[in-house]
């Protein structure tokens, strides 16, 4: 634009005019990459309730087979029956995860706050992890918080982030390594709970911090990635620490593990 | 007698195969696919434990229960079935009579416990 445009009105008209109907423009693009990131969602939504029913069913019919109610089956075919189970529930597991996104995306989830230990809840989440743990020889150790206060907060939701922490790092540690939960209390008062979930792994390099929390992102998304999941369990995990006001992130390198950290505010307050 | 089992439930998928885990384990079995069918079934016999779908083609399943209540036909336990559950789903189930309510699909033998317990 030269000075002269600058100056002349009937210019800044024109050229106010065409930045108007720009911005209509952009506003319009906007109107309709929202409402179709809606209908996504919504069909998400959809097609993950409709397949869990079918898929229950075959479970089902599983099972009884498998727990010899329609006859006792040899070992070789009990083996076979218990594998359609195992993989039905993975494949239900993950279907889950993608209905939890969903109802996390359109707010659909309210927290339930109680006073508990979180400690607890990261010895409940180790007990459930363990035989998948000693299948490749891991330990989970948690180093401390026996004299913690008590938190307020959503015991499922806690658990959940906690759960797919300690599922991640299980995943994504080789055999014989080590994965263990820590606290800390920080601010001047105590008033925020660190929780730290670390492990021996294979790490991630600094690039992938950010990414590792995008949904369905993941850091090897090649058809011939070791590693398979929906891609939206730290997504989901980022959004139930945020919905209690607290933070999630990582502190890695390739390589040489990784430490997940989250905070939980402690001075909530009851309703 | 055995005891008897009212399954509300609108997919067949699911309930062929409750059908034959109650039947294989010496339960009475009875199927009904909508809030209507399930109060015509319970009231014509009534069920010992009802396991109920609680979003069905032509209402809420909750809707069940009174109208089974009102016609003393209640059953001896009525087990919520969904899908998903939060806290509010559950207090309203509850509220409305329900003795528990289950996640589904839980594993075959869980179901089977729960059901024992609350016919003991």
């Amino acid at each position: 634009m030269s000075m002269s445009d600058r100056l002349d009105p009937a210019a800044l008209k024109k050229r106010l005019k065409a930045l108007e109907a720009q911005a209509k423009e952009a506003q319009c693009t906007i109107d309709e990459l929202k409402s179709r990131d809606s209908l996504k969602t919504q069909f998400l939504s959809n097609i993950s309730h409709d397949l869990r029913t079918p898929l229950a069913a075959i479970i089902t019919h599983a099972e009884i087979l498998r727990d010899g109610m329609l006859g006792e089956l040899n070992t070789k075919q009990r083996e076979s029956v218990r594998g359609i189970v195992n993989g039905g529930q993975q494949l239900l597991d993950m279907i889950d995860e993608i209905l939890t996104y969903v109802r996390s995306e359109g707010d659909q989830i309210k927290l339930t706050r109680a006073e508990f230990s979180i400690a607890e809840v990261v010895d409940q989440v180790r007990m459930l992890n363990q035989p998948l743990a000693a299948k490749k020889h891991l330990t989970i150790e948690r180093l401390n918080g026996d004299d913690l206060p008590p938190v307020y907060a959503d015991r499922d939701k806690l658990r959940h982030v906690l759960g797919n922490l300690i599922g991640n790092a299980i995943k994504f540690t080789q055999a014989g390594g080590r994965i263990w939960i820590g606290f800390s209390l920080r601010g001047g008062n105590g008033e925020e709970l660190l929780v730290e979930v670390g492990d021996t792994g294979q790490g991630i390099a600094r690039e992938h911090h950010e990414l590792v929390f995008r949904e369905f992102a993941q850091v090897d998304a090649s058809p011939s990635r070791p590693h398979h999941g929906t891609g939206l369990g730290l997504t989901i995990a980022r959004k139930l620490v945020e919905l209690h006001d607290g933070t999630i992130w990582v502190d890695s390198e390739l390589g040489k593990g990784s430490r997940f950290f989250f905070t939980v505010p402690l001075d909530a307050r009851r309703e | 007698m055995a005891a008897r089992i009212l399954i509300v439930e609108d997919s067949t998928l699911v309930t062929d195969a409750f059908q034959i885990l109650f039947t294989e384990t010496g339960y009475e079995v009875e199927v009904a696919a909508t809030v209507a069918d399930a109060i015509d079934r319970g009231t014509e016999n009534t069920a010992d434990i009802m396991l109920l779908d609680l979003t069905l083609p032509d209402g809420n399943g909750l809707e069940v229960l009174e109208a089974l209540r009102q016609r003393g036909a209640s059953p001896r336990a009525t087990l919520a079935m969904t899908g998903h559950v939060d806290a509010k789903t559950r207090r309203e189930c509850l509220d409305a009579g329900c003795a528990d309510v289950l996640v589904k699909p839980l594993p075959i033998g869980d179901l089977l416990r729960h059901i024992q317990r609350h016919l003991s």
